[in-house]
């Protein structure tokens, strides 16, 4: 026998949180998070905000890659022009807008300005795909930090050394402890989360859905690909704007290098690890991601000690540690995590029935 | 449990114990804990590898000598593969996981220097030494916690020009990596220059790795300089410079700064491609490890090298880059101590006090002789020259002081 979801109407079948399941999960989280929030140690939510703003950027992957089916390797930019333009925006209105007020109105702008930049740097999807479009948008990353460090902008953006950040202020209250931040980015995760679910029962959702099943048959479809697929870069480089404003707020200096090539590849493998096209999967690729080779660490060391001779044995073994698990998953499941974790949640479900 | 007199007795007298006991001895924790991030794996790896056995050789010398007054020292090394993001991750998980006992930490770059600086603020502050020198960290009013073991490469800079100076040199190039790195004491150097009558004739910035040598060669020939300054290289580019400048048959002197005098390094050049090093000159801060005659703290690392690593190329040779982290160590544990003695709390702010205040310190053979702290940096140092016939860097200057 299947347990099924059954929906007397087209109102509850268009709901965000579509069956009980989903609310239970949803309203149980915003209470874990709470309380993690409030009793949570030092580490932990350290660890959690590292996740939180890696998360953010991952979701708005997801919206381009997962639901457009178009790749890039250069999102890393867009979190880079998200801190970088906080910050700048930051500077510039000090003294002019209230600093509590700042916030709100140096993100919109840093979000804008990912997102329109996005829009260039999705033009090439119009005429290319695949293999290629990840090559064109890997420039995009190369470019972007290229003018960061330039010394013409160097004024603003404190060239190739780096820049500080400032602490964020809302109304008043200053964000000047890590968990204070991880409520904010907390509270901005788990917003971003729902509004990508949100988006994917919309009719510009089902667009980019199209859009990646096969661009031709959509257009065929009535589906303007130039209108969808830059919305689609746009929104993924808003998101990835968000996450990095939150970056700026959280670390108290940002430098170019931290936005290079290995950011953008660590959002497209968080991507892949956790499942690509569903909205829970940045958050597993995401807890993978970070946590794995925290917890690789954390195993090494109650094995090796954490003494210098054994940190120069475990260091490279961690990295090798952490491949390996990565290409086992790839292997085994190749949908991520999110598929394990269905199929798992399915026959805990249908049990003592049907497994599979 | 039940309280009979025994437990009562134990549990009064533990209470009377604890409260005669003085404010700063019940904050003494069981120990205090250093932390530190090194480049173990990535491109410095090499580098990684051969300083990290100094923090098991630290962690013994230092609490075979009884810690910080009497309380041992643990030393957290993790890796951070050269990225001073993953330093700062470190230092954040240290502070996170440590809390209070860590009362200081050790960064492998000026990058994770800088970008960790800010987060040095109120419950957050640590002491922090590293193996950068650079000259923007060694201002007090800006970088409160941080401090440099050795000169700044701007004060090296300074003690080659004076050196050139010394030996009637006329006309010297500045070739640099086009990394923070190597860009530090450039604008500084040709202010010194000027002051020190010497022209300054080539300014030639160079790629980090995979320089384009034949043309950089060919524009220190037009140049006509007389000695050449490398800034910014640790184990490529420099050496291929000299080669081909060698090759050109250019009689220019070449002169390097901190991590351009590796003896492995100049070692593996030689061994590989012949003795063109021959006359290669360099700024050192420390005394090479051999030198160990007039080093009574030398004498110790050797003999703890003898015993610890035993049957590896570390049994008789320190690395002038783990001398450099001993060094940083040891002023760390100067502060320290200094702050244990006077009977201060182990604050980031006590100690650093301390750490400004050291002066005249007799470091064991690191240096010529007593030093002194002056904006959070030692400014001393003297040239060597190197020999590929014997593979050793020889003193030619007295040390100077800058």
């Amino acid at each position: 026998m299947i347990n099924a979801n059954l929906k007397s109407s087209y109102a509850a079948d268009e709901r965000v949180l579509n069956n009980r399941y989903k609310q239970a999960f949803v309203y149980g989280s915003i209470l874990a998070l709470v309380l993690f929030t409030l009793f949570g140690n030092d580490y932990l939510i350290l660890i959690a905000s590292q996740m939180g703003i890696l998360l953010i950027a991952v979701v708005g992957i997801n919206i381009l890659t997962g639901y457009t089916g178009l790749v890039s390797l250069g999102h890393g930019a867009f979190v880079a022009i998200g801190a970088y333009a906080v910050t700048i925006f930051g500077n510039l209105g000090a003294g002019v807008i209230p600093a509590g007020l700042m916030p709100f109105v140096s993100v919109p702008l840093a979000v804008a300005l990912a997102a329109a930049v996005g829009v260039l740097v999705g033009l090439p999807s119009l005429r290319v795909k695949g293999l290629y479009l990840a090559v064109a948008t890997l420039a995009a990353n190369f470019i972007v930090i290229f003018l960061i460090e330039e010394d013409l902008f160097a004024p603003w953006t404190g060239g190739m050394v780096g820049i500080n950040t400032n602490v964020p202020n809302l109304l008043g209250w200053e964000l000047d402890t890590k968990r204070e931040m991880f409520g904010l980015i907390a509270v901005v995760g788990l917003v971003s989360l729902l509004a990508a679910q949100n988006l994917i029962r919309t009719r510009v959702g089902r667009a980019f859905i199209a859009i990646r099943d096969r661009d031709y048959s959509a257009e065929i479809l009535g589906i303007s690909l130039l209108r969808y697929k830059l919305m689609s870069f746009a929104l993924s480089a808003a998101y990835c704007g968000l996450a990095g404003a939150l970056f700026a707020y959280f670390y108290a200096r940002i430098l170019p290098e931290q936005f290079e090539l290995a950011l953008s590849l660590n959002l497209v493998a968080a991507l892949i690890i956790g499942g690509m096209g569903r909205t829970m999967g940045p958050v597993f690729g995401v807890i993978i991601v970070v946590m794995v080779p925290e917890l690789i660490k954390v195993l090494f060391g109650a094995l090796a000690g954490d003494s210098a001779g054994a940190g120069q044995l475990r260091a490279p073994l961690q990295q090798i540690a952490f491949g390996v698990l990565l290409v086992l998953f790839l292997l085994k499941e190749s949908l991520g995590i999110n598929q394990i974790v269905d199929r798992i949640l399915r026959a805990a479900n249908r049990w003592p029935f049907a497994r599979g | 449990m039940t309280m009979n007199r025994r437990s009562f007795l134990a549990t009064t007298a533990a209470a009377t114990a604890a409260m005669g006991t003085p404010m700063i001895l019940r904050a003494q924790p069981k120990e205090y804990v250093l932390g530190a991030s090194l480049p173990l794996t990535g491109p410095f790896a090499t580098a990684g590898q051969l300083v990290a056995p100094a923090f098991a050789m630290a962690a013994k010398l230092f609490n075979d000598e009884g810690g910080v007054a009497g309380v041992p020292i643990r030393f957290v090394t993790e890796d951070s593969g050269y990225v001073p993001q993953n330093a700062l991750n470190n230092y954040q998980r240290a502070l996170a996981s440590e809390g209070k006992n860590m009362i200081g930490y050790f960064a492998d770059s000026t990058g994770a220097m800088k970008l960790i600086a800010p987060e040095l603020k109120g419950e957050n502050a640590r002491i922090m030494g590293s193996t950068s020198f650079a000259s923007e960290l060694a201002d007090p009013a800006t970088h409160p916690y941080q401090y440099l073991s050795g000169p700044t490469y701007q004060s090296q800079f300074d003690i080659l020009l004076q050196n050139i100076k010394n030996e009637g040199g006329q006309k010297v190039a500045f070739i640099f990596s086009n990394t923070e790195f190597g860009r530090d004491p450039i604008e500084h150097g040709r202010k010194t220059a000027e002051e020190l009558g010497l022209e300054v004739v080539l300014e030639e910035s160079t790629k980090a790795e995979g320089a384009d040598i034949p043309t950089h060669v060919t524009k220190l020939a037009q140049s006509g300089a007389d000695h050449c300054i490398l800034q910014g290289y640790v184990t490529g580019v420099w050496p291929q410079l000299i080669g081909g400048a060698r090759q050109f048959g250019l009689p220019v002197k070449f002169k390097g700064t901190f991590w351009g005098m590796e003896k492995l390094i100049a070692d593996r050049i030689t061994a590989e491609a012949g003795p063109f090093l021959a006359g290669y000159e360099g700024v050192m801060p420390y005394r090479y490890f051999y030198d160990r005659e007039d080093a009574p703290r030398y004498q110790q690392y050797a003999e703890l090298s003898k015993q610890m690593f035993a049957g590896t190329p570390l049994e008789n040779y320190m690395s002038t880059w783990a001398i450099q982290t001993m060094c940083g160590l040891e002023i760390a544990m100067k502060a320290f101590r200094d702050t244990a003695e006077a009977g201060l709390e182990l604050t980031p702010d006590n100690i650093a006090e301390k750490l400004a205040g050291i002066s005249d310190w007799d470091s064991g053979g690191f240096f010529g002789g007593p030093v002194s702290m002056e904006n959070n940096a030692i400014g001393t140092g003297r040239v060597y020259g190197y020999n590929p016939e014997d593979g050793l860097f020889t003193p030619k200057s007295d040390w100077f002081t800058v």
